[in-house]
């Protein structure tokens, strides 16, 4: 990685100030942002609302002009027409005509990158397709609700197959299908080689996608660099298996005692988590046929997608990008142990929201939220409580593997 | 959109409303006349204010954001103003080609409506007057200078002129060419006058014809309110026939005569005669003096073109003004929202359509007014005078561009007058406004909000 192709964007000392309407300074947007993606990553961007995440998005794309600072994309200004044949946006909201229909829309868009209408169709078909709206396609956007229409926005930015793809809050207004299917959508574009820059409030979701991330507050960057080594912390283990009864809990534990002369802190059962039980219960309605007006399921991602970028990656990174490709998704196997990461707190802290929580994560239990760190086990019945969770509610018992099954009925 | 259906149905409602409730003189030209009249003014208008309003769609994707999807695709920002007008154009044009289509059908629904009020003098005016294209010359009166310079010279020989002390050889020849020109225009009882043309181009085979229109005017109305006379038109000495068109008719009002093309003399002049005396044999003798009023110049028509010809090169004019029109409504929205836009557009547009009238009204008060603002405030009058010079040189007169009447009244819309404006209008001003607009466009934040 020593030598390097050229980064996707760099900026150097940007600065946004928006003025009032006697020319004033107002709005100190950002401040001295200096940012470098390269080719191939997945950059997230984070911070609190209003930090100027939307307003550096912007920039990067000639929306705004900056107040100082120098900004390259794909090594041209960003005003540079050629660039923009290169980029896929997905705005924060939806920013799409009310009057056209799906189809119309994303066959208009087509057209402004002087796609051939083949292409164009082709494309439009498999877009609607992946994001499952293609029997809502008939129908005028103003009508979409707010996570169609943000469908549509995303299937917007992919119809020229970007090399650079920008999301800002790619999962807002999605329902958690769209919402992993942004993360898939995401995770496979960056197998591909393409670079991806992700701006969200979902926390985990950047996690699970990004490979580096900048933490901005009030416009200044005040964190950067890879994710691994921000989260890992090195002070914890943590153990996967297969249920086991509790008396080898007490073996176990007794065990570490005598060897390490430390406490096992926590003994739970991994719960299913609500994305993946919410997953399945649609996926069962659909294939019971259960009629909606929403979006469905989507398919699976067009294959002009799925060609490698080959353009802007060095022949070291193509190799990597070959290698993990053959491979399949890196699917942790249980049981596993692994580097138990910090909780959302810790960013929080890092961006300067006051939530106060205990962050010592030895001591503390970890939130049912954080369990997708380590992938769970899918399907482990019959086993019991050990800690925690005295207080159990109607989700509990909705995620809880064993009572999963008799929840779901679809209706005939 | 919906602005657009509104413009829509008004202009259907005008164009297919109209011939049901037009009356006009009662005639079936006087019909057709105020039917088209009315129609294309209207017409005219509405796709002005349309075209204001359809320039909201700029406006509109600032407000509501499509245009932050459209400037990250590949579109330069020349392509976006561009583009834009174009769309405003090409609905204009469709809009303007369906209530041309509309008005043509209308004209033809009206004639089979409204039957001529006199079998023969209203369908050939119709014909002959109306539903054609006509070149009109007026006649070259005589220099009447030179008689005013012979008289000046043998009054200074005589010495009239020899106590005068503030002698002005200029005013004194000026008030006697004015004196000779004013003798010329009235034609006295039993008096002949000749009126020539020159540059007749017409088509001088058999059986066209050419057309002398005039209006007279007299001192003293006879009681009839008719005046009885004679045209003689062509030219015996240059060799052509000489036709005898005895009329009575009533006065202060335009008349028009036909004759064959062939009184047309071979180098293209024609000699047109008024004798003031009755021809008619048995009818009342009033001996009035009849005067040719410069207002009103005698004129010469002849058919150059169709009806259909004409309808297209009218049109095409007003479409060089939507075309000028668009372009500013577009510069106006790339640099304010809409509501400012909408105001600036109408104000260029109504000062283009008024310009020769606020001319003229300067014109005249600019006098008093430099007086009045001389010692106070002579900064100001001076710079607004600027301004309105800059802005009369960059907003065309939009009257001067107006076909309508001309060619209601079955005159050629010439293509000297169309290329013209498609000229001025559109390759020079429309060019420099919609230049200025991308310029202006480059320099705007698309993301930037205004509230
Ligand atoms: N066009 C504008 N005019 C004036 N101020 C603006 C403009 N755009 C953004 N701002 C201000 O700049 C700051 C940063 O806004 P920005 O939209 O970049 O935040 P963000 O990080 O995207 O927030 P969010 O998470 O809510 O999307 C805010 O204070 C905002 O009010
Ligand atoms: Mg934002």
């Amino acid at each position: 990685m020593a030598q390097r192709t050229l980064p996707v964007v760099q900026t150097a000392g940007l600065c946004k100030t928006f003025l009032d309407f006697w020319r004033r300074p107002h709005v100190e947007a950002v401040k001295d942002l200096d940012l470098e993606i390269r080719p191939g990553e997945v950059f997230g961007l984070l911070g609190p609302n209003g930090s100027g995440k939307t307003t550096a998005i912007k920039m990067l794309l000639g929306l705004l002009y900056p107040t100082r600072g120098r900004i390259s994309v794909f090594g041209k200004p960003p005003t540079d027409v050629s660039v923009k044949a290169r980029i896929g946006f997905l705005p924060e909201e939806s920013y799409l005509y009310r009057f056209l229909v799906a189809h119309e829309t994303l066959d208009f868009y087509g057209r402004l990158f002087r796609l051939p209408a083949r292409v164009r169709r082709e494309r439009t078909e498999h877009l609607l397709d992946m994001v499952g709206l293609r029997h809502e396609a008939k129908r005028p956007l103003g009508e979409y609700s707010k996570g169609m229409a943000r469908r549509i926005g995303l299937a917007q930015a992919l119809i020229n197959d970007p090399e650079f793809l920008i999301l800002d809050e790619p999962t807002s207004g999605l329902d958690p299908i769209g919402a992993r299917q942004i993360k898939d959508v995401i995770q496979e574009l960056a197998r591909k080689g393409k670079t991806i820059l992700l701006s969200s409030h979902i926390l985990s979701d950047v996690e699970d996608v990004s490979d580096r991330v900048t933490i901005l507050y009030g416009g200044r960057q005040r964190a950067a660099g890879e994710i691994g080594s921000l989260l890992s912390e090195t002070d914890v283990t943590q153990i996967s298996m297969p249920a086991v009864s509790a008396a080898t809990i007490e073996q176990v534990a007794e065990l570490v005692r005598r060897l390490e002369r430390k406490d096992i802190a926590q003994v739970t059962h991994p719960r299913m988590r609500l994305e993946d039980f919410f997953l399945q219960i649609v996926r069962e309605a659909h294939d019971a046929n259960i009629a909606t007006s929403g979006a469905r399921a989507g398919g699976v991602m067009p294959d002009f997608l799925k060609k490698a970028t080959v353009s802007t990656t060095d022949a070291v990174v193509e190799d990597l990008i070959s290698a993990s490709t053959a491979a399949p998704l890196p699917e942790p196997v249980a049981p596993t142990v692994a580097e138990p990461q910090p909780e959302r707190e810790v960013l929080d802290a890092l961006m300067g929201i006051d939530e106060t929580q205990s962050v010592d994560g030895a001591e503390d239990e970890l939130p049912p939220s954080r369990l997708d760190a380590v992938t769970p086990a899918p399907s482990d019945t019959g086993s019991s409580e050990y800690s925690g969770s005295a207080d159990a509610t109607v989700i509990d018992e909705l995620l809880d593997s064993s009572s999963a099954e008799q929840k779901v009925d679809p209706k005939p | 959109m919906k602005v657009a259906l509104v413009m829509v149905a008004l202009i259907g409602l005008i164009v297919f409303g109209l011939p049901f409730s037009v009356v006009g003189d009662g005639s079936q030209s006087g019909a057709v006349q105020s039917f088209m009249s009315f129609g294309l003014n209207a017409t005219g208008l509405l796709l002005g204010l349309l075209t204001i309003f359809l320039s909201r769609s700029v406006a509109d994707e600032f407000v509501h954001r499509q245009i932050f999807l459209v400037m990250t695709k590949p579109v330069a920002r020349w392509q976006y103003v561009i583009g834009k007008w174009l769309g405003i154009v090409m609905l204009d044009g469709v809009f303007l080609l369906g209530s041309g289509l509309t008005i043509y059908g209308m004209v033809h629904y009206i004639k089979s409506t409204h039957p001529p009020i006199d079998d023969r003098f209203d369908e050939f005016k119709l014909n002959n007057e109306v539903l054609v294209a006509r070149h009109a010359l007026k006649c070259t009166p005589p220099d009447f200078r030179v008689p005013a310079k012979a008289e000046f010279e043998r009054n200074l020989e005589e010495g009239m002129y020899d106590d005068y002390t503030d002698f002005n050889a200029k005013d004194i020849q000026r008030s006697l060419t004015k004196k000779y020109e004013a003798q010329w225009r009235v034609v006295g009882p039993s008096e002949l006058r000749v009126f020539e043309f020159s540059n007749v181009l017409c088509n001088r085979s058999k059986g066209s014809e050419i057309q002398i229109r005039y209006k007279t005017d007299v001192s003293a109305y006879p009681p009839d309110e008719v005046f009885r006379a004679e045209w003689q038109v062509g030219d015996s000495m240059k060799g052509t026939p000489v036709y005898r068109v005895p009329v009575r008719h009533v006065i202060g009002r335009f008349h028009s005569v036909a004759v064959p093309a062939d009184a047309v003399a071979d180098d293209h002049t024609l000699a047109v005669y008024f004798s003031n005396k009755n021809p008619f044999e048995g009818e009342p003798q009033y001996k009035s003096v009849i005067e040719f009023r410069k207002s009103s110049e005698v004129e010469v028509l002849f058919v150059v073109g169709s009806f259909e010809g004409n309808l297209l090169r009218l049109l095409t004019l007003i479409m060089c003004k939507l075309m000028f029109l668009a372009a500013v409504a577009i510069l106006m929205t790339a640099v304010f929202s809409f509501p400012v836009a909408c105001l600036a557009s109408l104000t260029v547009y109504v000062l283009a359509g008024t310009r020769a009238f606020i001319l003229e009204a300067m014109d005249t008060t600019n006098d008093e007014f430099a007086g009045m603002f001389s010692s106070l405030n002579n900064f100001f009058a001076q710079s607004m005078l600027m301004l309105y010079d800059a802005l009369h040189k960059v907003i065309p007169d939009f009257g001067y561009y107006n076909a309508i009447e001309d060619f209601v009244n079955g005159r050629n819309v010439s293509l000297v007058w169309v290329l013209d404006g498609m000229f001025w209008l559109v390759f020079v001003k429309t060019s420099i406004v919609l230049g200025v607009a991308i310029l202006l466009f480059h320099r705007r934040e698309v993301a930037e909000i205004s509230v």
